[in-house]
């Protein structure tokens, strides 16, 4: 060691020849010397070490029981996620007595067909796992053959036996293992390698999502992808001249055209994972394998370097592990498909097709919500011709400027900067740019878990809120450059602009704010006894939503009607497309305010007469839960929601149970109709392109969720009826002794956002 | 009875690194951040250290061997990042501090120099 050297030399240390000055120099050399000597003869070999093990002990037998010796920024809290060494479940380091290091396997040793075939889809199946999220510790480093591969020793070519002694590969079973079995892990590391490129060059959240860690090994940082396709090509030629049973020969093949295939699609832009997915041969094959366990072991995490205890392998069947397999090859078929040109053209549309892609089912796994995120946000553009400044102009022209000089992109490139086009351009730019973050969220959010979608939603409502504020002033800005159409207020006096980018963040404010409430209702994250606040709150926000539709809406009959001569065709198709779409825009916030009308209605009822009740809490008080659950809505300063006591107050009723029910009955019904409509609607009214059969699905749903509604009010009125209580007011009866309600668990429900109270006469 | 000293002495190694030796041959390296009085350890940026097997012994001197390197074959010893770790005092056979890195070395390194230039 350097300073074991710098001690020889120091305590040496002399001087070369005389100094007049006396031993200044001398004195200096001397003191150096002895200083080093000091400073690094604590008795061990480097940098000081001093045993202190006795003083240790005997100072720390000093301390009472209990008392703690601790660095003032250490807290116990932090304590608890040390690992305790020694202990079996906590050091993954621990060898039991009687038990090995390491695993009793030779890596190099030849096998027969059949166990290289085992193993090989061994590797198959926990690479599904490891898709799954799980981390590799528990998946693909468990393979010894793996672990020999990726060890801190071993060096580029990555043979399996890398200790020089130059081992002998002859026999067919020996090339069996060296030749198609590494060629195959080698594949399969490196596939793991571009996924995890993937993954974390989008959003995603560890641990929480997919565990990215790499224990402190590197995925064979010297071969690249192409060199391992390379060694798959050598090994296929070897295998079909080697002297291997002709079904067996079959089978290998086909996994190493599946380990060059998945490879080979994750290095390529564009291909097609279908070819992936039609590898069905191999469950056919699979039966002729033959285990060899030894082969793997959860014994390499003692070598990894993992801060966790030591965790299971994972056990899923060989059927589910094809099933994973293909749903993520047609998960990604699916993300190309949902993006193609087409649907890229208009942003609603994209919008669709990312929800849609969210909730397929299975749920797609991180790698394939990563791919979708890639392809949309990877580059520099949406999809080809249209970059992220066009599409969120659209956005605004399809929504709120349909036809107008202010969205049009032709404004943009006027370039004499006393044209008001010019200067108007320069501005909504300047907005866009503001709003550009927050909106791409819109898009990306999406593709995160769905408690993400939900948590990050709400704080999008803040940033919106305050986005409106910048509208505002921009609006103005605006209005005084090229003044907008005025009409009169749509309730009261006075007159109103249309403020068009003020509208059109309040539209996706209130969109964002309904989405957190209904992904609440997903999420599973309200009590029964709040579904009747939560969903008046949704009510009102649909509504508002409704309304803000019909107030852009009356401005853009008011421009249409500016268009006069055949020049202004192009604007005028614009506008008479936006019109239909904002006709169906307004439909569905109209279902939406409806059925959440008619399931709050229902739920205040099943309230009143004690059949769903709040929790017993004694020191609970009404105003702080209600702070709490509305906290993210809390600090909207623009059109602020109402208050709780707003909300007691419109929930005060004097109505008999069959008013109440003839109610909620009339509610349905005009939700009903509401669907109706938007059953006739086209894709390209509905600007539901690429995600046509989701809409008929989501409408299929609704329509039970509709059916089930007045199914469960009528059974109500039935039971009520039976005891006598159809008429009464219900504020002092109760009819908890004899009706029950359950609600259905999200994946229990018809649609996942609507929670329709089961109701059940009780059994006497 | 406790003395103040004691309390001292352990408060003074607080966040120095120390090299504890196990009873099953392990080496943990870490920053001492809690002890009691059962001796236990609370380390933080724990590295755990194992003796090199016979394997990777006659690997180092193979490649030690082919490469031609003068003077005796160094082994690595094994070594993996852990984290946070506490170690019971039970276990703990050989306890040593790291001396602190000094400004003199490097100071004495340049006197070296200066004293030795030609």
């Amino acid at each position: 060691m350097p300073e074991d050297d710098l001690a020889e030399e120091a305590s040496q240390l002399t001087i070369d020849g005389e100094v007049s000055d006396g031993g200044d120099i001398g004195f200096a050399a001397k003191r150096l010397a002895q200083e080093a000597r000091q400073t690094l003869s604590f008795g061990g070999a480097s940098r000081g070490i001093r045993d202190v093990t006795e003083e240790f002990a005997a100072a720390a037998k000093q301390l009472q029981p209990g008392q703690l010796v601790k660095d003032e920024y250490f807290t116990l809290f932090e304590a608890v996620g040390a690992l305790e060494i020694m202990d079996p479940k906590m050091d993954s380091g621990y060898v039991p007595p009687g038990d090995t290091l390491e695993p009793d396997f030779d890596v190099c040793k030849g096998l027969p067909a059949e166990q290289v075939l085992w193993i090989m889809d061994e590797l198959l199946r926990l690479t599904a796992v490891w898709h799954d999220g799980y981390p590799l510790s528990q998946t693909i480093f468990t393979s010894l053959h793996v672990d020999r591969l990726l060890s801190p020793d071993n060096r580029a070519p990555y043979q399996l036996s890398y200790d020089d002694t130059a081992l002998l590969v002859t026999t067919t079973e020996q090339r069996l293992v060296h030749v198609v079995l590494r060629a195959y892990c080698i594949a399969l590391v490196k596939s793991c390698a571009l996924v995890l490129h993937t993954i974390h060059s989008q959003n995603f959240y560890e641990e929480e999502d997919f565990v990215t860690h790499l224990f402190g090994r590197e995925l064979l940082p010297s071969t690249g992808a192409n060199d391992a396709i390379k060694l798959l090509d050598e090994a296929v030629k070897f295998l079909v001249g080697a002297e291997v049973d002709k079904v067996m020969r079959a089978a290998l093949l086909e996994r190493l055209q599946f380990a060059r295939t998945y490879v080979s699609l994750l290095i390529s832009d564009s291909a097609d994972w279908n070819t992936l997915a039609a590898m069905e041969r191999l469950a056919e094959t699979h039966r002729l394998a033959q285990p060899i366990q030894e082969a793997f072991s959860d014994k390499v995490q003692r070598q990894l370097a993992t801060s966790t205890p030591p965790r299971p392998m994972i056990a899923i069947s060989w059927d589910e592990a094809l099933q994973r397999w293909r749903a993520i090859c047609a998960d990604i078929v699916e993300a190309d498909r949902l993006t193609c040109f087409d649907v890229c053209q208009s942003p609603y549309a994209l919008h669709r097709a990312i929800w849609a892609f969210a909730y397929r089912e299975p749920q797609p796994n991180t790698f394939t919500r990563a791919y979708l995120q890639a392809i949309l946000f990877a580059g520099e553009q949406i999809t080809e011709g249209m970059a992220f400044f066009d599409l969120m102009l659209a956005d605004m022209r399809d929504l709120v400027l349909a036809g107008d000089v202010l969205a049009d992109p032709q404004s943009f490139l006027v370039e004499m900067p006393s044209d008001p086009r010019h200067k108007c351009s320069r501005i909504v730019e300047t907005f866009m740019d503001k709003a550009f973050d927050e909106y791409m969220n819109l898009y990306r959010m999406v593709c995160q878990n769905r408690c993400r979608i939900r948590r990050t939603f709400t704080q999008s409502v803040a940033i919106f809120d305050s986005l409106e504020t910048e509208a505002m002033r921009t609006d103005a800005e605006l209005d005084s450059i090229t003044p907008g159409i005025v009409l009169p207020h749509e309730d009261g006096p006075g007159e109103v602009t249309l403020n068009p980018l003020t509208s059109w963040v309040n539209y996706y404010k209130l969109q964002t704010m309904a989405w957190t409430i209904q992904l609440g209702f997903e999420t599973d994250i309200y009590l029964p006894h709040e579904l009747s606040m939560m969903y008046w709150y949704l009510m009102v926000f649909a509504r508002r939503r409704c309304k803000l539709v019909q107030h852009i809406g009356r401005f853009l009959a008011a421009r249409r009607k500016t268009f006069v001569s055949s020049r202004d065709a192009r604007q005028d198709d614009e506008a008479a497309a936006s019109q239909q779409w904002l006709a169906v825009l307004h439909r569905q916030a109209d279902l939406t305010a409806l059925l959440s009308s008619a399931l709050w209605q229902l739920s205040e009822l099943l309230m009143t007469l004690d059949i769903l009740q709040p929790p017993k809490r004694d020191f609970a008080q009404e105003q702080l839960l209600y702070d709490v659950r509305m906290k993210s809505y809390l600090g909207i300063a623009h059109d602020p929601i109402p208050t709780l006591e707003e909300y007691k107050s419109a929930t005060q009723s004097d109505q008999s149970v069959e008013q109440s029910c003839n109610n909620i009955n009339s509610t349905v019904a005009d939700a009903k109709s509401c669907l109706v409509y938007m059953k006739k609607t086209t894709p390209e009214q509905g600007k539901y392109i690429g995600t046509e059969a989701q809409w008929k699905r989501e409408i299929k749903q609704l329509e039970t969720t509709c059916v089930a509604v007045a199914v469960q009010t009528s059974q109500l009125r039935r039971v009520a009826d039976k005891h006598g209580m159809l008429m009464s007011t219900a504020r002092d009866q109760s009819l908890k002794e004899v009706i029950e309600v359950s609600i259905p668990v999200p994946g229990s429900r018809y649609h996942d956002w609507w929670v329709v109270p089961q109701i059940r006469e009780r059994k006497m | 009875m406790e003395s103040v000293q004691d309390v001292q002495y352990l408060d003074d190694l607080l966040n120095k690194t120390l090299h504890l030796h196990i009873t099953d041959g392990r080496m943990f390296v870490g920053q001492l951040k809690c002890t009691d009085n059962e001796r236990n350890i609370i380390l933080a940026m724990t590295h755990e250290y194992r003796q090199p097997s016979p394997a990777d012994v006659k690997l180092a001197a193979e490649r030690h061997e082919k490469g031609g390197l003068p003077g005796n074959v160094k082994v690595d010893m094994r070594k993996r990042f852990l984290g946070l770790v506490v170690v019971p005092g039970q276990y703990i056979e050989k306890m040593e501090v790291e001396g602190p890195r000094t400004p003199h070395l490097t100071l004495e390194a340049d006197a070296f120099d200066v004293l030795t230039s030609r």
